[in-house]
């Protein structure tokens, strides 16, 4: 049980890192806490629900219309909001309120269009085999999805280190006032690394499925809260440190689950709590938090 | 002589008098408080919207033919439906069924769903000596012999629900036995009482822990279970558990001779849409209204006319919750028709008076003297497919029983 709970752990932590990145990636650049972050994965777990039971698309293929999608309005978001934001006297903590309230707003409009219902894609829309680690058995949708977080871990890291617009998104994390005064147009990459915030969420959301069991409305608020344990367990402020921080969630989960599992929603909290304590900056990160 | 006679006379106007504008001015209520608590987001909106849209339909119902017969009164009043958000919150819970108590002063008080949104009522109402309907919170807990204010309408405590389910195991000699149950009152008693059940009946219980009820990945679990090699397994939970747990049960390439859920019997659509019709192939549930059909009620309609109605009225075919709901609203009607005075303890009495008499489309009404329902049992139900459709048996006990169990399954 040690092997298949460590590897399983692995999976199920990678997972989390991609639940947690598009947050941590949105903190890094705006310094403010998408308290939505939850509401975006949901809705991305409803567009690959609905695209799969009414057009029968593969989970796989929505990733191509989520990243379109989301990054439109990751963009609208932006502009609507962020500029206004961050002109107020105190950006940090009106933040809080704004997409708290933008959190309530969109689980309001998804139970008034489509109720209160659990929602699921198959279990075995990858096929009903399962695949092997060392004699361990796990669902093939496992392998797909630590496939799809690898991937996506790695083209966050070539955007943030091979793209030019990753270069000015490292820089407005490092300091917004320097970027600007360098000459980088700090709106226009915030925005759309803020779209891509949401695209990383709606990739989580359209995987959730085959990890969290069924998706529903107000499944946002609980992701939201694991997402920020993640990011701070990790590095809040630096996504590539989310990885880590997921790993940790996946592996604890786990192992309290085979080995004491009615406490097994405790130890990532702790983990928190001893995290905040003894290394605020998170475990691989650099003294980054200023909110 | 004459004052002897004035005073007489005088004494015996004030006496009509006030008798009079008492009962007809003062304590006649021009409507009955009904007050409740919703979910309309959390984890348990769609089982607390189901079960209060089943309370609206019996509501809508009486209202329409002029309100509910008052025994006390002699008259029939109109309902009043007053009803909260409680988000599924517990906190938001209690400082709702305490606006209801104390400021809406509602006549009667009924729980939201289940044993967790009801465990904070419990008190509230005892404290304010208020008579709660609990519809679905069965969480043995909630019943104790210091406490008249509490009765549950709809299904058996919870500790009692496993009564057929321990007989059917002990009786096909399964033995070795695994139990993971969802840590919350519901879930507990149930588990508990297997337990003990089965070990008493010397069942060897070779897997025995709780879950948090938000468990939403049963993958790891499932393994450990399966490294303990059991018979059975059977997983107490509620509907997000049940979802998640036939999932990956689904999805790990893993099989057990007997899996039991419980949730597929109450809410079988959902159930249906969320794990497929394979992935309840050849489980286990308890099965209830409207899958277990009553027809042969002496209160309210029968489920046949009941689900006709509730169709026209709603557009949606009933769940049990619906049944739940609107259930409730036949016991209240009934307790109001019997009670003589219009007091909360003696709606309690007038329950007792009218306990086991009763036969809804719920089933047997009969509640125990700390006021939970004693008087549904539910059965064991399988689920097959024949012709490639899935059907549901009921294959225990044997009075009720329309298939024999397909065990080991396939």
């Amino acid at each position: 049980m040690f092997e298949y709970t460590v590897l399983a752990g692995i999976m199920y932590g990678l997972y989390f890192g991609l639940v947690g990145i598009g947050l941590n990636l949105i903190f890094g650049v705006m310094r403010m806490i998408n308290l939505a972050h939850g509401d975006f994965i949901m809705l991305g777990a409803f567009l690959a629900y609905w695209l799969f039971h009414l057009f029968g698309i593969n989970p796989l293929f929505v990733i191509a219309i989520s990243c379109v999608v989301f990054l439109f309005l990751g963009i609208a978001f932006y502009y609507i909001f962020v500029p206004r934001l961050l002109k107020s006297k105190d950006p940090e903590m009106l933040s809080f309120i704004l997409f708290f309230g933008l959190s309530q707003v969109i689980e309001a409009i998804i139970i008034l269009s489509f109720g209160n219902n659990q929602r699921s894609i198959p279990s075995n829309t990858f096929g009903h085999s399962t695949f092997s680690i060392f004699g361990n058995r796990f669902p093939i949708s496992w392998l797909i999805v630590t496939i799809v977080a690898i991937v996506v871990f790695i083209a966050v890291y070539w955007y943030f280190y091979h793209t030019k617009l990753g270069y000015a998104t490292r820089a407005i994390m490092a300091s917004r006032d320097e970027s600007l005064v360098s000459g980088i147009n700090v709106n226009r990459v915030s925005a759309f690394a803020f779209g891509i915030g949401l695209i990383l969420a709606s990739i989580a959301g359209i995987f959730s499925f085959f990890m969290m069991g069924a998706a529903y409305p107000s499944m946002g608020t609980n992701l939201t809260v694991i997402s920020f344990a993640i990011i701070v367990l990790g590095s809040l402020g630096n996504p590539m440190g989310t990885i880590i921080g997921g790993l940790i969630y996946g592996l604890a989960i786990m192992f309290m689950q085979t080995y004491l599992s009615s406490w097994s929603n405790l130890l990532p909290y702790l983990l928190l709590i001893a995290v905040m304590l003894f290394k605020p900056e998170g475990l691989i990160g650099k003294t980054v938090r200023s909110a | 002589m004459f004052k002897i006679r004035f005073l007489f006379f005088s004494s015996l106007m004030f006496i009509l008098i006030f008798s009079a504008t008492s009962t007809f001015g003062k304590n006649i209520p021009s409507v009955i408080k009904i007050g409740t608590l919703y979910a309309s987001t959390g984890p348990f909106a769609k089982a607390s919207e189901s079960q209060f849209k089943g309370l609206k339909f019996w509501v809508h119902n009486v209202n329409s033919k002029g309100g509910v017969f008052v025994k006390a009164f002699k008259k029939k009043i109109p309902i009043k439906l007053i009803a909260y958000n409680d988000q599924s919150s517990t906190a938001t819970a209690a400082a709702m069924y305490n606006q209801l108590i104390t400021q809406d002063h509602a006549n009667i008080l009924v729980a939201d769903f289940g044993s967790v949104l009801t465990s904070v009522a419990v008190p509230l109402a005892k404290e304010h000596r208020r008579l709660l309907f609990d519809v679905t919170g069965t969480g043995a807990k909630f019943f104790t012999p210091d406490n008249p204010y509490v009765v549950l309408t709809s299904l058996p405590t919870s500790g009692r629900w496993p009564y057929t389910l321990a007989d059917f195991i002990i009786k096909h000699k399964i033995n070795k036995i695994a139990i993971i149950y969802s840590s919350n009152d519901f879930d507990q008693s149930q588990a508990i009482t297997l337990h003990n059940k089965l070990r008493k009946a010397g069942i060897n219980i070779v897997y025995y822990n709780a879950v948090p009820s938000s468990t939403s990945n049963y993958a790891v679990l499932l393994h450990s279970i399966k490294a303990k090699n059991p018979n059975a397994v059977i997983e107490f939970g509620y509907p997000n558990n049940d979802i998640a747990f036939l999932q990956n049960l689904g999805s790990s390439g893993l099989k057990f001779n007997m899996v039991f859920t419980v949730f597929p019997g109450q809410l079988f659509k959902l159930l249906k849409s969320n794990v497929g019709e394979q992935g309840l192939a050849y489980t286990y549930t308890y099965p209830t209204p409207p899958l277990l059909r009553y027809n042969k009620v002496n209160l309210g309609v029968g489920i046949d006319e009941f689900e006709h109605a509730f169709k026209a009225y709603s557009g949606q075919s009933p769940n049990f919750l619906n049944v739940a709901g609107y259930n409730v609203g036949l016991i209240i009607k009934k307790t109001l028709e019997t009670a003589n005075r219009y007091n909360q303890l003696s709606f309690r009495k007038a329950i007792s008076k009218f306990s086991g008499k009763v036969f809804t489309l719920n089933g047997l009404f009969m509640v125990n003297k700390k006021g939970a329902q004693i008087g549904e049992m539910l059965p064991i139900a399988q689920f097959v497919m024949k012709n490639s459709k899935l059907k549901m048996n009921i294959v225990y006990p044997e009075k009720m029983q329309t298939a024999n169990a397909v065990y080991p399954a396939p």
